[in-house]
Order: C-alpha cells, then sequence, then structure tokens
C-alpha cells in the first residue's frame, strides 16, 4: 500500500446516508495520510454517541471510552506514552455537555492531543433532542415550545482558558478541514477543531444549504491575525448571516508534558519497573 | 507486656500532630513498639482533636482506653478526657489555656501544670516551640535521659539549621526537668530490649509505598478526606520514583486519566473516598467491559453522604463488591494493617493486569490515620507479574485485542508497539475491538469476561488466621479491625477461652477456604465497623450462613479490643 494511503475509510457504518460524519471521517484520513503517520502509531479516544463511533471507520488503534469521558481518558494515554498521535473525537453533546467539566479542564491542562468535535448541535443518537448547542427556539424532543438556554460557544471558552490551538472547520468542505486537522496534529498543545457538521435527520435548520450560505474561510480577510486573542475572541461570537471557520487562535505555551519532563525522558510505558527504586523513599521512614 | 498509652489533645493547628510525630520517632528510636491513632475533626483550626499513642515492649497493632499520660494543649482535653486516665496516670496540661472549671478539675496531685508556650518564650524560643516543651514534659515520663530525644530533634529539625535545632532542644530540656523534678517518686518503664531498625509509618504511607514497589507510573486523583494522604504520597515522591501524579479536576476525570494510562501500558490507580468512589461508578464498569487494568483505593469514612468525613467506617464494602451497572468482573482486597496494605498493593496491581479488570483496594481512616512501629520491608517479596501481554511480533498484524481463548483473558498488546492495532471499546465488541449488535457475539463476550472471575475466586487470598486452631469461639473480620479481633482473642485465650481470629484481607470475591472455616463448631461472630452488617449479608449470600451474632461499631470511632469483648454475650466460651 502506497505510504499516503495507509489510513483507509471503512465502508459500512451505523451513520444516516449523508451524514456530515463521514466528511469528517475522510478529512480526518486525508490529514493523517497526508502527515505520513502509521495507523500503529495513533490513538483515537473516543465517546459515545454517532460521532464517537469515527475510530472504528478509520485505520488507528481505538479507545473508545464513555460518554463525555474522551479527554481525561485520551490525557493519560498521552502522558504514558507521548510517542502516540492522540486524537479525541466526540459530538457536542459528549464534549460540551456530558464532558463539559473535562473540557475546561484539558484545556488548561494543555495536554498535547487533537480534539476533534463533531458539532451538529443536536443530540442524533438518542434522536432529536436539544444540545448545549443548538439555536435558541430550535424545536426538539426535549423542547417543544423550542430550545430557551444560551448556546455554548466552545470557541470562545477555550480562547477565554487560553487554550493553544482554536479552529472551526465545515464537515462540507473536506479539503479545508483536512487541512485544519493536519495543523492542529502538528500544534503542540491543546488543538481544539470544532467541526460544523449537518445533522440530516434531526436538524432541519443548520442544513447543509444552511452553512453554504454562510461559512467563509479566515484566511481569506487579509487582516486577520491569529495571534491576536482579543480579536479571535471577538471573531468567535460572528454567527448569523456570516459563520468563519478555519483557525481563529494559535500560540505556543508549555505543555502537560513539558511539566513532566524530567519523568518522561522516556516514555512512561516503556521504563523498567524495579520494586528496589522505593529503597530511597522508604529509608525516610526507617529508625534505628 | 508492658504498654504504655499517651494521648495528647488540643485543638486544630495547636501542633498536636507535631508533638505526636517527635514522640513517636524518639520512642521508636528508643525501643520501643507502638501503634498511634489520630482524631480529628473537619476544620481547619479549632476544635477538638487527639493524637493517643500506644507503646509497648512488643509489636501492638491496636490501640486501648485507659491512659498513662495524658497531655492537654486546651481546656476540652481536660472536660472531656480526664476521666479516661487509669489511677495512677499522670496529666500535664497548660494551666494558660484553662478556665475556671477545668482548674478546679486538676487540683490533683498527679495533674502538672506545664505552660509551655510561656516556658518557651522565656527561654527566648518563639511560641511555636511549645510543642518541644510539651515532648521533653512526656519525655521525662518515659526515661531518665533526655538524649534520643534530643537526637530525634536534631534530625527533625536539621533542615531548619542549627538554631533551630538548638532551641527546639533547650526547650524540651526545661520541659523535661520540670516534670523530672515533679514526677522523682515515679520510676520510669524499663527500657524496651531490642533496637532492631523499624519503619514507622501510616497506612496513607504504606499503600502508596506498596504501590510504587510494585512499579505504578502513573496516578490521578482528586483530593478527599481520608485518602488523600496517598495521593500527596505519590505526588511528593514521584519525582524520585519517576511516577506521574496529576491532580484532576474531579474522580470521574481521575479515574478515567488512570484508565487511559493503564490502556496505553503503565500501571495506573486512582485514590479516593466515598462520595468519590461512587463518581467513579460509571468508570469501573467501563475497564470491566474494555478490560483494562485500573487499581481504585478507597478509604472509607462514615456515610452516608459527608458523614462524618474525618473519621472511620467499613461502610463502603457493599459499594466496592457491587458498585456499577451491569456484569463484570472485579475483585476487592482489605488490608488489615500497613505491612498488610504495603505487600497487597503489589498483589492489587497483579491482579489487576493479570485479569485485566478493576481492582479495588478498601483502606479506610483509622488504617490510612495510624502510625505502627514494623519491620523493614522486605523487598523481594514484592513480584511483578504484569500478565499476558504479547510482543510486537507476536502480535502480528492481525492483533485481536478480545481474542476468545480457553480462560477468558485475552493477550494485550500496548498500542504502539507493533503493526497490529489495539481497539477496544466500552461498547459491546467483537474480538476485534469493533462494535457489534448480534446476540451471539455478544453471549460469547459476556462468559469470556465473566470466566475471568472465576479464576479470580480460584485464586482468592486465604483468611489470615490467630488464636487457638480448634476455637470454641470465632471472631471473622476485614479491613482494619484486623488488629482489634487479633488483641480480642489474645485476651480471651489468656483467660481460658479458645478463640479464633479470622481476618479477611479479600472480601470479593470470597475465598473457598472460607467455607470450611464456617463449618468448624466454634460460635462465630462477626466483627465489623457499619450498621447493616455488610460482610456478614456477604458471607450469608455466598455461603447460605448465619453467624451467633454481630459485633458492629457506626459511631465513626475506631474497634478496638475492649470493644468487642464488652459486646460478646456473658457465657459464649465456657472460660470466660
Amino acid at each position: 500500500m502506497a505510504v499516503d494511503q495507509r489510513f483507509e475509510v471503512r465502508q459500512e457504518t451505523a451513520w444516516c446516508p449523508g451524514c456530515g460524519n463521514f466528511g469528517i471521517v475522510r478529512a480526518v484520513a486525508k490529514a493523517l495520510n497526508g502527515l505520513g503517520l502509521d495507523p500503529s502509531q495513533v490513538l483515537f479516544v473516543s465517546g459515545i454517541g454517532q460521532a464517537g463511533k469515527l475510530p472504528h471507520y478509520v485505520s488507528g488503534n481505538v479507545l473508545n471510552t464513555l460518554h463525555g469521558r474522551t479527554l481525561p481518558t485520551a490525557t493519560g494515554a498521552k502522558l504514558a506514552n507521548g510517542d502516540l498521535t492522540v486524537i479525541a473525537v466526540g459530538g457536542d453533546g459528549d464534549g460540551y455537555a456530558e464532558g463539559g467539566n473535562h473540557f475546561l479542564h484539558a484545556i488548561r491542562k494543555n495536554v498535547n492531543i487533537t480534539y476533534i468535535v463533531h458539532d451538529n448541535q443536536v443530540f442524533g443518537l438518542t434522536k432529536g433532542q436539544a444540545s448545549p448547542r443548538s439555536d435558541p427556539g430550535m424545536v426538539t424532543g426535549t423542547t417543544p415550545l423550542g430550545v430557551y438556554n444560551e448556546p455554548f460557544n466552545p470557541l470562545a471558552t477555550a480562547m477565554t482558558l487560553n487554550a493553544g490551538f482554536v479552529a472551526r472547520g465545515y464537515a462540507g468542505d473536506q479539503e479545508h478541514l483536512a487541512r485544519i486537522i493536519q495543523a492542529a496534529i502538528q500544534h503542540e498543545g491543546f488543538a481544539l477543531v470544532d467541526v460544523l457538521q449537518p445533522c440530516v435527520t434531526f436538524n432541519r435548520i443548520n442544513t447543509y444549504q444552511w452553512y453554504r450560505d454562510r461559512v467563509y474561510d479566515l484566511d481569506q480577510e487579509e487582516a486577520y491575525d491569529r495571534t491576536d486573542r482579543q480579536a479571535a475572541w471577538k471573531k468567535s461570537w460572528e454567527w448569523g448571516e456570516r459563520i468563519p471557520i478555519g483557525i481563529f487562535y494559535q500560540v505556543k505555551r508549555p505543555t502537560l508534558a513539558d511539566h513532566y519532563s524530567d519523568i518522561l525522558d522516556v516514555p512512561l510505558v516503556r521504563q523498567e519497573l524495579d520494586p528496589g527504586a522505593v529503597e530511597e523513599i522508604l529509608s525516610e521512614f526507617r529508625i534505628g | 507486656m508492658q504498654t504504655l498509652n499517651i494521648k495528647i489533645g488540643g485543638q486544630a493547628g495547636q501542633g498536636l500532630v507535631s508533638i505526636g510525630t517527635i514522640l513517636i520517632r524518639a520512642a521508636t528510636q528508643e525501643g520501643w513498639h507502638l501503634f498511634a491513632h489520630q482524631d480529628y475533626e473537619s476544620r481547619i483550626r479549632g476544635g477538638h482533636n487527639f493524637i493517643q499513642i500506644r507503646l509497648a515492649d512488643r509489636p501492638v497493632a491496636s490501640w486501648e482506653n485507659d491512659l498513662d499520660v495524658l497531655v492537654a494543649l486546651d481546656e476540652a482535653t481536660i472536660t472531656r478526657e480526664l476521666g479516661e486516665v487509669k489511677p495512677g496516670g499522670v496529666v500535664i496540661y497548660d494551666p494558660d489555656v484553662l478556665g475556671q472549671d477545668a482548674k478546679t478539675l486538676v487540683e490533683k496531685p498527679n495533674c502538672i501544670g506545664l505552660p509551655f508556650a510561656r516556658i518557651a518564650e522565656e527561654l527566648g524560643q518563639p511560641k511555636i516551640m511549645a510543642n518541644s516543651v510539651a515532648a521533653g514534659a512526656v519525655w521525662a515520663l518515659l526515661s531518665e535521659e533526655i538524649a534520643v530525644l534530643h537526637e530525634t530533634l536534631a534530625l527533625m529539625f536539621a533542615e531548619k539549621g542549627e538554631a533551630i535545632v538548638q532551641g527546639n532542644q533547650s526547650v524540651a530540656s526545661a520541659g523535661f526537668a520540670r516534670v523530672r523534678e515533679l514526677t522523682r517518686e515515679r520510676a520510669v518503664p524499663a527500657k524496651p530490649q531490642g533496637s532492631e531498625p523499624r519503619l514507622v509509618l501510616r497506612g496513607n504511607d504504606a499503600l502508596p509505598l506498596g504501590a510504587l514497589a510494585a512499579g505504578v507510573k502513573f496516578m490521578s486523583a482528586y483530593p478527599m478526606t481520608p485518602s488523600t494522604g496517598v495521593t500527596e504520597f505519590i505526588s511528593e515522591h514521584g519525582r524520585i520514583a519517576r511516577v506521574i501524579m496529576e491532580q484532576a479536576e474531579d474522580e470521574i476525570a481521575a479515574i478515567n486519566m488512570a484508565i487511559g494510562a493503564s490502556f496505553a501500558g503503565v500501571r495506573a490507580m486512582t485514590a479516593t473516598s466515598g462520595g468519590g468512589f461512587a463518581l467513579m461508578t460509571e468508570a469501573l464498569s467501563f475497564a470491566g467491559s474494555a478490560e483494562i487494568p485500573i487499581v481504585v483505593i478507597d478509604a472509607m469514612r462514615p456515610g452516608p453522604s459527608t458523614g462524618l468525613p474525618t473519621r472511620t467506617e467499613q461502610g463502603d464494602l457493599r459499594c466496592a463488591v457491587a458498585m456499577s451497572f451491569g456484569d463484570f468482573p472485579r475483585a476487592v482486597l482489605a488490608p488489615g494493617d500497613v505491612e498488610e496494605a504495603f505487600y497487597l498493593m503489589a498483589h492489587a496491581f497483579n491482579l489487576a493486569e493479570e485479569y485485566q479488570m478493576p481492582v479495588v483496594v478498601l483502606s479506610d481512616q483509622h488504617l490510612a490515620d495510624s502510625y505502627v512501629t514494623v519491620p523493614p520491608f522486605d523487598l523481594s517479596r514484592i513480584e511483578i507479574k504484569r500478565g499476558r501481554v504479547v510482543s510486537c511480533a507476536e502480535a502480528g498484524p492481525d492483533y485481536l485485542r478480545y481474542r476468545c481463548t480457553d480462560d477468558g483473558i485475552s493477550p494485550r498488546l500496548y498500542p504502539g508497539f507493533g503493526d497490529g492495532l489495539v481497539v477496544t471499546a466500552g461498547d459491546e465488541h467483537g474480538e476485534d475491538g469493533h462494535l457489534i449488535e448480534d446476540a451471539e457475539t455478544r453471549r460469547r463476550m459476556m462468559e469470556k469476561r465473566m470466566a475471568k472471575q472465576r479464576l479470580v475466586e480460584e485464586n482468592a487470598l486465604d483468611p489470615v488466621l490467630c488464636g487457638a486452631d480448634e476455637p470454641e469461639l470465632m471472631l471473622i473480620g476485614f479491613g482494619s479491625t484486623k488488629g482489634a479481633v487479633a488483641e480480642a482473642v489474645e485476651i480471651l485465650n489468656s483467660q481460658g477461652c479458645r478463640a479464633q481470629g479470622v481476618h479477611l484481607p479479600q472480601v470479593f470475591p470470597l475465598p473457598k477456604s472460607l467455607a470450611a472455616l464456617l463449618q468448624k463448631p466454634a460460635r462465630k461472630f462477626i466483627v465489623e465497623a457499619n450498621y447493616s452488617g455488610q460482610l456478614e449479608d456477604l458471607i450469608a449470600s455466598r455461603f447460605a450462613w448465619k453467624p451467633d451474632g454481630s459485633i458492629r461499631r457506626y459511631d465513626g470511632r475506631p474497634m478496638n479490643a475492649k470493644f468487642i469483648l464488652d459486646r460478646l454475650p456473658g457465657g459464649v466460651c465456657h472460660g470466660s
């Protein structure tokens, strides 16, 4: 197999025909093939929901964990073996509702992983309830009078916490999304890629057509400076007639592994286990 | 046996732990064996706390009620605890902190007023050295010589410089001299024999030490009393042992982080208490389904809910055995003392990795916070068994994470260690780890996982016995009641009652060998620190058996021999 085709996308999936997930999984494979990685070096950690199934449909190691728990699990795996390229995957319900607290703290820790959020603004697998990303007024199974909670803004939240890499992609533009995912993987530190993803079954508002009419690439804005956090934060609130996609903000910060650099000169998983190593510590408790 | 019970009472923040630590170290150096337990409130300053040290000329594993020495740093120690002093016992109090009523109570010949802080200040030293004044005062009741105490102070304060060492030594001498002078008539106990080296440590030291010896490489935890000591221990010593301890945002994150690390191929653990343990419910089930090894220490405190956060109970047993949804294999260990705590941690990691499942180690506040002297640990007894792990070559490119085998144990491959891909899921999965929906695969996978539970049961740790071989009375317990039961058994035997203690270091699955013990003709009592008899339920449901009686404590205070003996019905033994 050609080196740049090692990541394959499985044909048979449990996704609805026309689902935005197909665009995302193809963009993921494209990005990884472009980076020349081998599937055995890549670990996907995913949650529960239709998005959480993505790792089962593309080449790589898989840790398909619990609903909302992708980020702490991915953090532990990355600290144990820093040689792995770790990509966390989940939906907006998984990451911003069930896993909301973990989202905040994974950013604070700045663990060197990529986090791809399939953001379709609705709960798909439980068949169409409101998500933290649903637009106000959207009628769903749990909001018959329309959504009334303020929508969660993942990009603004991430930037408030000084995330080092904050981006938004669109499932309908695979080329662009693949480029963003590549940049996210190459970024040293926590990289958020929120992906606008049409849900063809349960979200009749934010459709392919709806997005096509609105999204534009930030790179087309000449004056845009992705190191200016204030400007990027302001940009993350643009939602309506025009919706920006691309890398909003990027800055280098010390990663979680940097804090443990004296321990991690060899990955934890390759260190010898030796009971005798506690001798020195035991001596503190020894008397006589 | 010569034993001496010393209780130091005062407010939180007054330096009880400092005085206790000085005395514990010095007494151990002098050759004493000891057991010291701590009682403290859920607050940072004020209230009333104590540390109680039992010295003995041979190893001891529990505490006694009657005091030989009571040191009062606050008024409450006098008003509440004066009655615990045995005839001939000595009370040393600080007159500067007593109100009028308490002052009346100490107008007795055996009560010695010693203004600890004032003495330190009069000698030109800071008030905080009151602790060393008090330590010196107590030392005067233990020894005619102050040298060993001075040596201890020198070691403990060496890092703070010569002036601090000398200051502490001079105020300790002052406290020592005052009490020596006033108790000239009183004989000090015979100097204990034996000067072999010892360790003096708490359960919260022994558990993490055991984990480090076992090769733990990753820990994540969220602080919660009384487990926090374990977490801080690994944080403090992690860099020497090359271990990461990452504080998590909550217990859910803590266990999931550890599971992630374990999946990647390192020994990983978390530590928590009651409420935090409950938050780990979901992840425990995930580890069971995904077959990822994980060790969880649950340091129990009285529940329900926040309960009594700083006190002791064994009320999480049912939870540890049954917690979470669905059926999956697991083991629950319950070390009874500091030595067992150390060695069982290595066993916990071996079990977790050999059977690829969660293992819960139950501790409690009494085990966690009590100091005891033990012989140095034998590291050659620590065996690291990582279970069935395949190399890159063995795995090959077609590696199946959940390959069905005769015993249900599928060889592990660490991700990134071969061409084969490691696919793991908490959803029901096939041998390749990908998601399935069909009934046949589901049935096979359930049977594969649960086959491991049978193996765990076959290899369960046997009960640890003490006392008479052919008993007429049997006391059965688990965890930190071990010392109390052993001492009760010893006392009963000395009174002519053939008693046997049965300690269960593994409470789930229960060892089959327990069945034979339960068949013995003795009258059997279950001793446990919870209201509903959780151990009793567990044994009863496993072996269709009922005890002759139950001894339960659920006031948040630790069990001891007296508590047990006071509750044994009369005539239960021909000798009693």
